[in-house]
This record gives C-alpha cells, structure tokens and sequence, in this order.
C-alpha cells in the first residue's frame, strides 16, 4: 500500500508558508509550501529533540522547529542551528524526504516515490473534513476506496462529488473537489458532505 | 480601564487581544485564580459579586460578561459588529468556553469533569466553526461576519486556539488553521501561553540562506 | 550509586492549600495514593490504606512509596528577605524527565519566551561549565549566559542575565539566575515533579525571589505564562519518553546540560520515564 500516492489535503489549504500535520500509514508527518510554492513531506520528528515539526514556522525556502529553530531546507538538510549561528551543520543533520506531489487538486505523499504521477480529478478543491469511522465504513457508504478518487452521488445534489479517501485508522479524512459550480451550489455540497458524515458515524453507532 | 485578569484564563486573553487589535490601553490587576481561587474571595467580590474573571472597570461602568466587555470595547473600532448572526457567535463562544475550556482545565489544572464529553461537544463546535468558515469563505469572506475581524471572531479564537491544551488535536480543520493564521497575522496581535508567536512574519536575522537552497 | 525510584521523595500537594477532608486521589509512580489534611497535618495514604512517609519542604508535601532519605537541601528557602511563591501544579502528557530536561535548556528561549526570556537575534548559546558533582550527587550548570528581554517579573528591558543550573533529584530542578532588583544576588526558581506515570505528570514550580513591586498573584502568573509556554512543547515532543539512547537525538554544545543529566540518570540507574532503546 506505500507504493501508492497518499490523498493528504487539497490544494488551496496548504498555501506558500504553511505546515500540517499529516497522519500516515507508516508514521506521522508534516507537509509543508515553501514561500515559492515547493511542497515537502517530512517525518514530524525533529532530529535534535523530537519536537512536532507541524508547530514550526517556514521563513522563505526553509521550515524552523518551534523548539529551538533549527532550519531545514526543502531536501530535509538542516542548514542552521541559531544557538550556534557561525556553525555550518553537519551534513548527518537531516531529515527524511519523501516523495510529495501535486496533482488534480489534491496534494499528495507516498513512502516511495510510485512509479506513475498520482490521478487527475477533473474538478476543483472543495473542502476536507474528517469522519470518526474507519475508512472501511466509508467505503461502503461511498463506493470509494481509499487513494483512488471517484465520484459519490449524495442526496439532494445535482452533480456528483469527487471523493478522495484518506485512510486514518479510526478515523478517515475525506476530500471532496467539485465540477466548477456557483457559490450556492459549492454551500450546497458543503452541506450534503456534513450530512454525509453524520449518516456513516451513525451507522458506525448502531452497528 | 482597568481589567481584571487571569493570564491563563481565554475570556481573559480575548480582552487583552482586543484591546491591543484596536490599540487602547488596558491596566491590568492580576487576580490569583489558580491556584488562589482569589476570585471567590471577599475583597473581589465586592468588585464581581458573582466571582467571574475577566472584569473591565472604566470609570462607572463594570462589566464581567466576557461578550459584553467584547462590544463595549469594540465600540467604534472596525471590531463592533451588531445583529442577529454576531449575538449568535458571541452566544457560541460560551459553548466553546465550557467544552474546549472545561477539557483544557481538567487536563491542565485537574479540574474535574467528564473529559470524554467535554472533547466531544468541543469537537461538535469546532465542526461548526469549519463548516461556517467554509461558507463564509465562498462569499469571499475570511472572517466570521465578513472580510475584516469583529469581536465574533475574537470571542471564539482563543478557545478554539487553546484547544490543544485539553487534548483537541487541531490538524485536521484546514479552514479553521488558516483562519487562525489570519488572526495570529493581525497588525497589533499578542499571544498567550499556548499560542506561539507567528515567527515567520519576522525576516530570518543574519545572512538568510534561503534563496540559496533551490 | 544507584537508588531504587520508590525511595525518592516526591511532590504531592502545596503545603499551605490542602486539599479538604475528600482529599487529592493523584498517582504516583503509577500507584494511586490520597492526600489529605489530618489532624495534625498532611496524610499521605496508598490505596490499601497504608500510611506513606510525609515530610513538609519549600513550599510543598512530599512523600515516598519506599524508604526515604534526606531531602535536598536549598538553603536558600531560608535567607530573609525572599518572597516564597507557590505557583501551584500544572499538568503535563509527557514524561516527567522530558519536564525537567526542557527546564535545563536555554536555546529553546527566543522561539517559545519570545520576547521574555529570548528573542531573536540573540539566539546563540555561549560556553558554560557542567559537571556531575560527586561528593552531592548533583548535576550542576554553571556560567550560563544568555540575553533576555524581560528576564522577571521585576526586570526592566533586556540584560544579560546569568544562570546556575542544579538537578539533585531525578525530577526536580533548582535554577539560580540574577535577580534583576539585587544584581548581586541569586533569585531561585525550582521545578519539582510528581511522576504519575512515565508519560504523564504534575509539575510543581516554586520560587523564592527578591522582589518587592510585585504583588503575589503578578510573580505567580508570570511563571505561569512561562511555564505553560513550555507545557505545549512539551505535548509535542516525540517519543514522549526521554530517550537514553544516544543515537536517538542530535545534541549540540548548547545542550551539555541535557547530555550531562541523561547520563546521570542512567548512572543512577532511574529511567522511569526514559525509553531505553531506539523505537
Ligand atoms: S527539537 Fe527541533 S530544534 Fe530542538
Ligand atoms: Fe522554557
């Protein structure tokens, strides 16, 4: 399953100076934009003292730890330690990379880097939320399996929605892009998602 | 104005926000609510016979409802805001004060309560919040009530900021972070413990190696 | 020399707020004990009912699962002229060596006590002296220097402010640093910390300060707010316990302190709350 590309946030909520955490299969991470608009996907674990990546702050091309602001540039190699500013930081000061890539209005992460780009979606950024069910319980609501966007019909809508499954454990992040459309009828989905995700927790419940 | 604070209470800090986002001087009296409980005291009840922190005191005005002393000091600044859909937020700030409040307090000062419940009903308004920021954004508007801050923002920030301190993770509400950072962004904006400074408004002191990485 | 971690004393309760008759129903060690006010002072019991050891110092309760020794001693507590300040208990989800170690560090300052404690660009780390003190058992920094803005309650402006650091308890910490109203003078602020289990625990602060201006409550908050600027780092840091692996994390010169206290507990033999091998 790391061979694949990993849905992780859309496009638009992760714009140039941002950091989020992101929960992997295979860890825990921080994706973060760079002034310029680079993408990187780190392990969340600063080497120094293991502080969350995620809480630190990019200043141009770098991303800091909030801890005691080492620097790390976009290839995971730190290249400032500001209690020692004059020193130039050992090449073994460093971070994983991984792969990350932008495409279809996804952001996407893989452990690996996958031997084909990830999917086009035809449409545009919606918004993410998050289901507290497993991602097997929104499968079989939805009819989309994790990392594989696919059209969902939900009540009341004209149009189907692109759905991009994130799979969390006990949980799982949806990420829902829509063929352009108004902003009425953008609220509109918005609120069919929301009542979406109260129907698989209830389901979750009762079951 | 005199307001009496608690540096860790988040009504508190919503006054102190306010005050610096529209730059008007507060004299602050430090009350020792924890672990004094000095709030409950006589001589601070002859100011707030109910007990509550924060209390703004100007003049012959005293006021002790953190929504109230929000609109008297936004009074004539860009933050007032009046109707129907700001009482609804100033109203929502108090759940959001007992839910992510009432969790931060039991995990931080071990005050009692159901931490289970409390995380959840925090989660239920947080998912209310992001679904109205998600709204509030296709109108083109990056705020609560509009395309600039009012006090209903300031009512919900800090309980919605300090949510992590009661274990209400908040990774995963994309809208509400980048509304977060919009206010964190604010000219004028102060902290409190638990929000860090932005430091990336500030240049990279020294000479700056970024440019050089790409 | 080794010391089995029940035989420690341990902080339970701020002497002079007892908890009423019901009691604090807390953990220690990972063992579930009550404090209460007694007749004649605070009782200290396990869940069977057995009596703990109890003994009344700088402030606090502290009491031990096992066979006491003496207390650490600091003389300070006693010089005239200081004010004692209870700061009261806050609650931290990490291991209470990751609580004391983050008390060692200094770099951290212009990051997390921006404008405080530190600010950038004064970010550099000077050389200081750190030992392990045998004849006491202690860990001690000394000659630390750092720039400060606001460095107390009392302190106008930045200075440059000087600090001692001693660990003489596997989860306390004394910091000596000047007082900016006695320049001459050491104001001491101690960490002391109740182990509820190895990723969770009760911190203490207590200080004894010169310092006339300030009313209580204003030394209590200002303490407050640093230490709970610290508290959401210390949520976040990964693993939660303290690793004793030396491969596992990257010190630099900055954090002699930190590499001098890990090996000291590891020569002591106390790793509740370290993670001893490499996850
Ligand atoms: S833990 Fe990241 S810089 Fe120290
Ligand atoms: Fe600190």
């Amino acid at each position: 399953m790391s061979v694949s590309w990993t849905p992780v946030a859309l496009t638009p909520d992760l714009p140039p100076g941002g950091a989020v955490p992101v929960r992997a299969p295979w860890g825990e991470l921080v994706v973060w934009r760079s002034a310029t608009g680079r993408l990187s996907c780190f392990p969340e674990r600063c080497p120094h003292r293991g502080m969350r990546l995620s809480h630190g702050f990019v200043r141009g091309e770098m991303i800091s730890c909030i801890y005691h602001g080492w620097r790390y540039d976009t290839a995971g190699q730190c290249r400032k330690i500001p209690a020692h500013p004059d020193l130039e930081p050992p090449a073994a000061i460093r971070v994983h990379s991984y792969p990350v890539a932008e495409a279809g209005g996804l952001i996407w992460i893989a452990k690996t880097l996958p031997e084909s780009a990830p999917p086009e979606t035809g449409a545009e950024p919606l918004r993410s939320l998050v289901i507290a069910s497993p991602a097997s319980a929104v499968t079989e609501a939805a009819g989309v399996v994790p990392g594989v966007p696919g059209p969902v019909s939900l009540p009341d809508l004209a149009a189907p929605l692109i759905l991009a499954l994130q799979d969390m454990g006990e949980e799982t992040a949806v990420h829902a892009l829509i063929t352009p459309a108004d902003s009425a009828a953008r609220i509109a989905a918005s609120r069919a998602l929301e009542a979406f995700r109260r129907a698989v927790e209830a389901e979750e419940i009762a079951a | 104005m005199i307001l009496y604070d608690y540096v860790l209470s988040a009504d508190c800090y919503a006054v102190r926000l306010l005050a610096a986002l529209t730059g008007q001087r507060l004299e602050t009296r430090a009350v020792d609510f924890y672990p004094g409980a000095a709030e409950k005291g006589a001589a601070f009840r002859a100011i707030n016979p109910a007990g509550t922190l924060p209390v703004l005191v100007d003049g012959e005005v005293t006021l002790a409802e953190p929504a109230a002393i929000l609109m008297y000091l936004a009074t004539g600044t860009s933050f007032a805001a009046e109707g129907a859909s700001a009482q609804e937020w100033l109203a929502r700030s108090r759940h959001f004060a007992a839910a992510l409040g009432g969790a931060r307090q039991h995990d931080m000062l071990e005050v009692p309560g159901d931490i289970d419940a409390l995380r959840a009903e925090g989660s239920l308004w947080l998912r209310i919040l992001e679904a109205a920021l998600f709204e509030a954004g296709e109108e083109g508007c990056g705020f609560l009530l509009g395309d600039t801050p009012t006090i209903a923002d300031i009512a919900i920030f800090p309980h919605v900021a300090l949510a992590p301190d009661g274990g209400v993770e908040l990774g995963a509400w994309p809208r509400i972070r980048l509304w977060m950072r919009r206010l964190r962004a604010l000219p004028g904006f102060i902290e409190m413990p638990g929000i860090h400074r932005l430091h990336d408004l500030k240049p990279e002191p020294g000479p700056d190696y970024g440019g050089a990485a790409a | 020399m080794t010391r089995d971690k029940r035989d420690e004393w341990y902080p339970v309760a701020i002497a002079a707020m007892l908890p009423p008759a019901r009691g604090r129903d807390t953990l220690l060690l990972g063992e579930p004990i009550r404090v209460r006010a007694g007749d004649s002072g605070p009782q200290v019991e396990t869940a069977e009912g057995r009596a703990l050891p109890v003994t009344i110092a700088y402030g606090h309760v502290w009491t031990c699962l096992g066979t006491p020794g003496d207390l650490f001693p600091i003389p300070e507590a006693a010089q005239p002229g200081r004010r004692l300040v209870d700061v009261g208990m806050v609650r931290v989800k990490c291991s209470p060596l990751r609580a004391v170690e983050n008390f060692l560090d200094i770099a951290h300052f212009p990051f997390v006590h921006t404008d405080i404690l530190g600010s950038e660009p004064h970010t550099e780390v000077y050389r200081y002296d750190v030992r392990i003190r045998d004849e006491v058992d202690e860990v001690w920094a000394t000659k630390v220097r750092f720039y400060q803005p606001q460095a107390a309650k009392s302190a106008e402006g930045g200075i440059e402010t000087e600090y001692m650091y001693r660990v003489p308890h596997p989860t306390c910490s004394v910091l000596y640093k000047t007082s900016p109203p006695m320049p001459g003078e050491w104001d001491v602020i101690a960490l002391f910390v109740q182990p509820l289990t190895e990723e969770l625990c009760d911190v203490w602060p207590w200080m004894a300060l010169y310092d006339d201006a300030s009313s209580m409550a204003e030394m209590i908050q200002f303490q407050q707010m640093i230490f709970l600027q610290d508290r959401s780092i210390l949520e976040n840091q990964i693993p939660r316990r303290l690793p004793l692996d030396p491969g596992m994390e990257s010190p630099t010169r900055a954090d002699l302190t930190s590499i001098a206290y890990r090996r000291w507990l590891k020569r002591r033999g106390y790793t509740y709350g370290a993670q001893l091998v490499a996850a």
